[in-house]
Order: C-alpha cells, then sequence, then structure tokens
C-alpha cells in the first residue's frame, strides 16, 4: 500500500512540475523583454495555458491530500516548520492564477490593464517558482526541528539561506525551459518560435549554471546533496545523463522538432527527479531529530486502504478526461479565431 | 466570540480568524461554482433548442463571470488545503487519516471539473454542440459533488465517527464510517440547497435590478426568471431541510442547540425564542418574543420533550452564545424571508406578469442568501466550539505552535479584500459590456 502511495505522490508531483511547471514557465516569459511580440506571445500563452490551467494546478492540491491524509506525521511537520516558506507559495499561487484568469476575462481589455495583469502573473509565478525550490531544499537538509526552542531555529533557518536560494533558481530556470519547450509546439508564428528556442536556449543554460550553483552550495550543509551523490554511482548516473540529454535536446530544438524536445525535456525532469529519489528514498523529509521515513510514518491500514482505492478509481476517470480534453485542443487549425 | 485578550491578537483567536476569513471567502466562490453551472446550462439548453440570440449572449455572459469566479474559488480553496495544516496541525495529525477520504473524492471530482470547465470554457467550435453543452453541465454536476464531500469532512468534526480515542491517540479508524456520519446527511443537504438559493436569489437579484434600470430588458428578464426558478425552489424546501438539520443538532449536539436558542436552563415544555439577545452572565434572554413549547415540539415532535440546557455543561465548555444565536435568528429569519419571495415569485410566474415592487423587492434580496450561508456557517462552526474534534479535541490543543499568527491574518486579510474588490470591479465592467453589446443588437 505504501509503496503504491509513495509512487502516486511522485507521479504528481512529477505531474505537477511538467503540467505546472510550464504554467509557471509561461508567467517567467511573459517578464521577460519582448519588445513587438509581446501581444502575440500573450495570446499563444492563452490559448496554450487557458484550458489545461485548471487541470494543472490539482496535481499540486492531490500532492497535499496524499499527504495529509497518508502521511499526516510528516504533513504537519513541514506545514510547521516551513510555514513562512508556504505561505509565500501560497502567496503567488493565488495571485498568478488570479491575474491569468482576469487577463483573459477582463471586458475591457485596456493596455493599462493589461499591462498590470501581465505583470503580475510574470512575477508572481518566478516568486512562487522561487519558493518551491525553497520548499523542496529545504525537505532534506537536515535543518527542520520540531523541538527547536527560538523562532529563528524553528521557523527561519529550515529553509534559509543561498542552498535554498539556488534550488529555488534551479526550479525556475526548469520551468522556464519547459514553457519554453512546450509553446514551442503551440504556434506556427515563425517570430514567436524563435523567440521561445532563443529562450529555451537560455534557460537550459541557466539550469546547467545553476544545478551547478546548487551542488557546490551543497557542500557547506548539514547533509549535503553534492556529497551523497558523489557516494550513489546510480545517482550521480541519472543526473548525467539528464545533463548529456541536452545536447540531444539542442538538435531537436534546432530542427523545431516538437514532440521530440518535450519527450527529451520531460525525460530530463524524471531522471533529475529520480535521482533526488535514489538519494533520499524512502524518508520525506530529514529532520535535525532524524528522518522521517514513508513507511515509519504512514496512516493506518484502513487509511491507506481507502486512499489508494480513490487514487485508482480517480485515475481512471482523470487519465481519459486528461487525454479527451488534449485531443479536443491539439487538432489546431492555424488562424483560427477563438471565440469566447 | 472569546476575542483578543490584552492588547493584539493572540495566537488562537488570530488562526481562529483566519480560518473564518478564508472560509467565508471560499464559501461565496464555492456556492457560486455549484451552481451557477447549471444556470449556465439552462440558458445554454434554450439557446440551443430555441437557437434564439438572447439566451446565446446570456449564456457567453454567464460564461465569462463562472471563469473569473472559478478561479478565485479555486486559488482560495487551495489556500484552504494548505491552511489545515498551517494553522491547525494538532488537528490534521489526527484527522487527516479518519477524515482525508472524502478529500480524496475531493480531489477526483475537482480533476473532472477542471477539465470539464477548459472543455466548456475554450471549446466552443471544437465539439459538436451538445457534447459542448453535456461539458457544461459536468462543471456543474462535479462542482455539487465536491461540496457535498467537503462538507462530509466538516459533519464529522460535529459528529467524529469512526475512530476511539484513547490517551490523546485515534485507534481502529475506519474513514468509511467517519465519511458517512451521523451528520453528514443533514449538512451536505442543507449546504447543497443553500448554494443553489443564495446563487439563485443573488443572479435574480441582480438581473432584476437591470431590468428596472431599463437596461437591455429582454436579456435582464430572461435571466431574472432562469436565475429565480433554481433560487426560489430551493428558497421554498430550504426551512424543511433547515428543520432537518436543527433535529439532527438537538440530538448530536445539545450545547449547540441550547446557544443557538438561547437555551440556558434544561426543560420541558421550553419555549421557542424569536429575536432576543441572550446574556452569558445571568444566564437569561432579553427581549426575545416566546412562543411556549415550541422548541420542545421542533427539537424532539412533542411539546412535553425536554430541551437540555446550557446549564447541563460547565461553562468552559459553551460556545459563545451571543454570536451563534444572533447568527441562527438571522439566517432562520432571512430563510423565512425568501421562502415568501420564492412563493410570489412562482404565483407572479404563473400570471405572466411581474410588478414592480416584486422586482425592487428581489433586487433588494440580492445578498441575503449569501449572508444566510455566512450566518448558517457560523452557526455551525462557532457553535462547535470550544472543540474542534466535538468532545474529542480542543480547539486550542490543535493549534499551530507558529508565533505571529496576526501577520498571517493580516496578510490574507488584504489579499482576499484586494481580490475580492477586483472581482466587484471586473463584474461591473462585464456588464456594462454586454449591455452595450445587446441594445446595440
Ligand atoms: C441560504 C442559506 C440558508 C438558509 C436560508 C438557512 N440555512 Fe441553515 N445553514 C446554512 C444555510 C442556510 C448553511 C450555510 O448551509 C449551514 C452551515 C453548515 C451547514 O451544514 O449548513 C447551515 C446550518 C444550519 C444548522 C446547523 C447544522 C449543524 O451544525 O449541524 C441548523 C440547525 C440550521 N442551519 C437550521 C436552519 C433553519 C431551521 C432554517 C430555516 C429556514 C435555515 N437553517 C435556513
Ligand atoms: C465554507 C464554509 C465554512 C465557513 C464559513 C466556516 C467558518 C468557520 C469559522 C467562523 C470558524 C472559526 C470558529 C471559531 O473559532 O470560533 C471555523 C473554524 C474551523 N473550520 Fe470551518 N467553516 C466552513 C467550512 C469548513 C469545512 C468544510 C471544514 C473542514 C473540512 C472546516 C474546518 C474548520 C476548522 C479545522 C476550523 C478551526 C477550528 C475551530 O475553530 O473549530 N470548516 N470555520
Ligand atoms: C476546509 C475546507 C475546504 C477546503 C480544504 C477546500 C478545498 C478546495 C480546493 C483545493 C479547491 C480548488 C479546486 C480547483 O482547483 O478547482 C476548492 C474549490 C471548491 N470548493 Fe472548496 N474547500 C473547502 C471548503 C469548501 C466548502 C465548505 C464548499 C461547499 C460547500 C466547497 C466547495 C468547493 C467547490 C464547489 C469548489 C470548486 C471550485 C469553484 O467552484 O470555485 N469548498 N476547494
Amino acid at each position: 500500500m505504501i509503496d503504491i502511495l509513495v509512487f502516486f505522490l511522485a507521479a504528481s508531483l512529477l505531474l505537477y512540475i511538467l503540467m505546472g511547471g510550464s504554467d509557471f514557465g509561461a508567467g517567467i516569459l511573459e517578464l521577460l523583454p519582448a519588445g513587438e511580440l509581446r501581444e502575440r506571445q500573450k495570446k499563444v500563452i492563452n490559448h496554450a495555458m487557458g484550458p489545461v490551467w485548471e487541470a494543472n494546478h490539482i496535481w499540486l492540491i492531490l500532492v497535499v491530500v496524499i499527504l495529509f491524509m497518508g502521511f499526516p506525521k510528516i504533513f504537519t511537520t513541514l506545514m510547521v516548520s516551513l510555514h513562512l516558506p508556504m505561505l509565500a507559495l501560497l502567496l503567488g499561487v493565488v495571485v498568478r492564477g488570479t491575474m491569468f484568469t482576469f487577463r483573459h476575462y477582463d471586458s475591457i481589455q485596456g493596455p493599462r490593464s493589461q499591462g498590470a495583469y501581465t505583470w503580475l502573473f510574470g512575477a508572481s509565478s518566478l516568486w512562487s517558482a522561487l519558493w518551491l525550490g525553497i520548499i523542496a531544499a529545504s525537505l532534506n537538509r537536515g535543518l527542520i526541528d520540531n523541538e527547536a526552542g527560538d523562532f529563528w531555529s524553528a521557523y527561519v533557518a529550515p529553509w534559509w539561506g543561498a542552498f535554498p536560494l539556488s534550488v529555488g533558481g534551479f526550479v525556475a530556470g526548469i520551468f522556464g525551459f519547459l514553457a519554453c519547450i512546450y509553446l514551442l509546439g503551440e504556434t506556427e508564428d515563425e517570430a514567436l518560435r524563435r523567440r521561445f528556442r532563443r529562450w529555451g536556449a537560455v534557460f537550459n543554460a541557466w539550469v546547467v549554471v545553476s544545478g551547478g550553483g546548487v551542488f557546490v552550495l551543497s557542500l557547506a550543509e548539514p547533509v549535503s546533496l553534492a556529497r551523497q551523490f558523489l557516494g550513489h554511482p546510480l545517482a550521480m548516473t541519472t543526473l548525467l545523463l539528464a545533463t548529456l540529454l541536452c545536447g540531444v535536446l539542442w538538435r531537436f530544438l534546432v530542427k523545431t522538432r516538437v514532440v521530440w524536445s518535450r519527450v527529451i525535456a520531460a525525460g530530463q525532469v524524471v531522471l533529475i527527479l529520480l535521482g533526488w529519489w535514489l538519494l533520499y528514498a524512502p524518508n520525506g523529509a530529514i529532520t535535525v531529530q532524524g528522518p522521517l521515513s514513508f513507511y515509519e510514518q504512514a496512516a493506518p491500514e484502513a487509511t491507506l486502504r481507502q486512499l489508494v482505492i480513490a487514487l485508482l478509481v480517480g485515475s481512471a476517470f482523470i487519465f481519459p478526461s486528461l487525454v479527451f480534453l488534449l485531443r479536443v485542443f491539439k487538432a489546431r487549425r492555424p488562424g483560427e479565431e477563438e471565440e469566447h | 466570540m472569546a476575542v483578543a485578550y490584552g492588547q493584539a491578537m493572540d495566537d488562537l483567536t488570530a488562526a481562529r480568524a483566519t480560518m473564518a476569513f478564508s472560509l467565508g471567502f471560499h464559501i461565496i466562490f464555492a456556492a457560486i461554482g455549484m451552481t451557477m453551472p447549471f444556470l449556465m446550462s439552462a440558458a445554454h439548453y434554450l439557446h440551443l433548442k430555441r437557437g434564439d440570440k438572447v439566451s446565446l449572449e446570456l449564456t457567453k455572459m454567464w460564461m465569462r463571470g463562472v471563469a473569473i469566479l472559478f478561479a478565485v474559488g479555486a486559488v482560495s480553496g487551495t489556500v484552504l488545503s494548505f491552511e489545515l495544516g498551517l494553522l491547525w496541525p494538532g488537528f490534521m495529525e489526527h484527522a487527516g487519516p479518519i477524515v482525508g477520504m472524502p478529500f480524496s473524492w475531493e480531489g477526483t471530482a475537482f480533476f473532472i471539473e477542471a477539465v470539464a470547465i477548459g472543455l466548456f470554457l475554450y471549446g466552443w467550435k471544437r465539439m459538436s454542440p451538445w457534447v459542448h453543452w453535456a461539458t457544461g453541465l459536468v462543471v456543474g454536476i462535479s462542482g455539487f459533488l465536491s461540496g457535498i464531500f467537503v462538507v462530509a469532512a466538516n459533519s464529522w468534526m460535529n459528529a467524529p465517527a469512526g475512530f476511539e480515542w484513547v490517551n490523546g491517540e485515534a485507534t481502529g479508524i475506519d474513514p468509511v464510517a467517519a465519511m458517512f456520519n451521523r451528520a453528514w446527511l443533514h449538512q451536505s443537504a442543507h449546504m447543497q440547497v443553500a448554494a443553489v438559493q443564495a446563487v439563485g436569489f443573488a443572479v435574480g437579484g441582480v438581473h432584476a435590478f437591470l431590468y428596472l434600470k431599463g437596461r437591455a430588458p429582454e436579456l435582464n428578464l430572461k435571466a431574472m426568471k432562469i436565475a429565480m426558478v433554481f433560487g426560489a425552489a430551493a428558497a421554498l424546501v430550504q426551512p424543511l431541510v433547515g428543520h432537518f438539520a436543527g433535529e439532527r443538532v438537538a440530538e448530536l449536539q445539545p450545547a449547540k442547540l441550547a446557544a443557538l436558542e438561547g437555551h440556558f436552563k434544561t426543560s420541558t415544555y421550553a419555549p421557542l425564542t424569536l429575536g432576543g439577545i441572550p446574556d452569558e452572565d445571568t444566564e437569561t434572554m432579553h427581549w426575545g418574543i416566546e412562543i411556549p413549547g415550541m422548541l420542545s415540539v421542533l427539537a424532539h415532535r412533542d411539546p412535553a420533550a425536554e430541551v437540555i440546557g446550557l446549564d447541563q455543561y460547565p461553562k468552559e465548555d459553551w460556545p459563545p452564545v451571543l454570536v451563534v444565536h444572533v447568527a441562527f435568528q438571522v439566517m432562520v429569519g432571512l430563510g423565512m424571508l425568501m421562502a415568501v419571495l420564492g412563493l410570489l415569485h412562482f404565483w407572479f410566474l404563473k400570471k405572466g406578469k411581474f410588478p414592480r415592487w416584486f422586482l425592487g423587492a428581489l433586487a433588494a434580496s440580492t445578498p441575503l442568501g449569501m449572508i444566510a450561508i455566512e450566518a448558517g456557517w457560523v452557526v455551525t462552526e462557532v457553535g462547535r466550539q470550544p472543540w474542534i474534534i466535538y468532545e474529542v479535541l480542543r480547539t486550542q490543543d490543535a493549534v499551530t505552535p507558529v508565533p505571529g499568527m496576526v501577520y498571517h491574518f493580516l496578510l490574507f486579510l488584504i489579499l482576499y479584500l484586494g481580490l475580492g474588490g477586483m472581482t466587484v470591479w471586473l463584474f461591473a465592467r462585464q456588464i456594462r459590456v454586454t449591455q452595450r453589446k445587446v441594445e446595440a443588437s
């Protein structure tokens, strides 16, 4: 049971990063200077993200529900120690979600209001991506302390520092990169495609550079990512493989082979997460008091069984309906005017 | 409410205020998200059947509204699912495994809802008209289901079931029994009817107002009629469902019933008090109108039945009587008023003509349903105090140890007030544009 749940947890997280992530990345892209392409880019992003926007962020809710039902101790530990970054993340999620929708559905599309929506959407996307990375980094650095006496070590130290911030930068890079790869296939407009390719390259380079930074900075951490990697050949291999794939991705990108680019980009993310998982499994978090293992912190069997049933039945509805959604909107007709 | 000891808000009060405010905000959008898709589908149906332009215009106008409101509902709901842990870790640690089940089903319902809304909003030209119509209906159905699930989770806090509480730990957990606890049926039924009622009156009221102002009369009259069919029907059923809820509360949570009636002393032939201000210190009611024996009848179907009063409980186990009583009077009073309006609506609908005074009354009752929902939740949630899980875990033992909660509260206060303001502003803009469009054609 626990294995199935951990699988669902990992799958939801992965899907959130892939689908929600490209959504965040689109926001980051809109924050970057775009000159006269701005309007066209906005339109493409609206049409590419609009239909899936709602579905994308439910993966996050699924992560939360699996955690609090299946692994309540891990959930509450994180929500107490990481209260502040969680709050920051929520703030971003609220602003970006509403601004994206308001921008599209405002019936008077004035330049000032549209500009304000776009800026808020972009800034909050970058903000949320940074905090997601910070939270991810805080899970396993061994500073979460449920017994700490003072404010700093209980609620700030667990996520404070250069290392979590560098992971934030890394995550923002991945999101931007995913967005470029995704959007590339959503438009026929050559100028835009050039832009997405160019920024895709920049983000990709940034991911490699900031990834290096993460590695170096982690050397000073109590539980060091870098040293763990070095001691784990398999995890090391996944990471190297992910890096090597950059070269392959390049070739497909240059030729605008949309499907392959997407597959490889997704593959890279899977490999990075896999490496992470190999290092830390089966722990959901590492605290000062020791690791919190999914196996030791799970809810009683009766609960796990119900949760698995709900997830399996849910999947039987969710995946077909998602496929249907994608099928309906993939049949892209060039130059088509949407009506809404 | 037991408020502010000392200068600033203490952490427990701030956490409660945050929860109350976040939920009070979310519920407005949730109610709309559960009901609007049905109104929209009704208008859309009329268009597809008869091909009239006005119904199409109306469908699209409502659709834009739904899209905006849905986004606010979704993000505020996401906030809530985090806040359960951010504010009440001591609660979630125990309650998660017991009552997580409705939340996990709710997740599935959200997914279907999210996919369906994507299809409906963006799929006008990509599906056959009736398939497209059906996606709109699916939004409503799955939204409705998610409402039932989440209220089932809440009802468990009122009627804990499906576990045994031994030495501060839950054992023998049975999530199915927890979900179908003794309070789930009355709470879910009452809430779902409330959503339909509140949204029906809100939408009907706005359109009645616009009609009276002479704006796009055909569109607004049609909109008013569609919305009010839902609102009026729900308003007529609601007192019955509410009465059912009251009977269940009398059985499950006598202290809550006593608080909402301001019933201090256990007695037979207990009177029903209309209005009035309860005084906790002297344990008396001031200025209420008493109907002898009526409370015994309502709670136990027998004027001679004994109704437990607050005197059966130590004072530290009392909910804040004043707040709960006033909220209950507001809810019931508005419920009765809306039932009368609902009856009148059907009468005038049958006659085929709505007098202006009645439309004016409808316009004036735009916010009533939403106010009743907020009041109803205050009755339920504040009436459960001081317990977070009734007679199992106290709210004060569940609150987060994180200090400075007042800043958390202020952050969301500002954020949500801003969002609420923007939503209203967007709607004003939209109404203006649609009317110009309809009047021009
Ligand atoms: C349009 C909204 C609305 C209206 C008109 C009414 N209610 Fe209500 N009431 C609610 C909306 C609501 C609610 C928001 O849906 C609540 C809060 C929690 C719940 O389950 O339902 C609620 C709770 C609630 C409770 C507490 C249930 C519990 O804690 O388990 C009682 C006893 C009643 N109601 C009784 C009534 C009666 C006798 C009404 C007479 C007309 C009435 N309500 C009208
Ligand atoms: C949307 C409608 C709801 C509203 C308006 C609402 C309102 C409130 C209010 C006013 C409080 C503060 C009570 C007090 O401290 O005096 C509260 C507390 C709380 N509510 Fe609700 N509630 C709603 C639904 C729910 C649901 C569906 C759940 C859970 C499944 C829930 C869980 C809680 C919890 C955990 C607390 C904090 C503990 C407590 O004060 O008892 N509420 N809510
Ligand atoms: C603690 C209490 C609650 C939690 C944790 C919660 C959680 C959520 C979440 C995560 C969403 C977003 C789903 C999406 O993205 O579409 C949402 C939306 C929604 N919630 Fe809540 N919710 C709570 C209370 C309620 C209550 C009391 C109701 C109604 C009775 C309700 C009804 C809905 C509905 C219908 C939606 C669909 C979206 C919309 O219409 O805006 N929720 N909720």
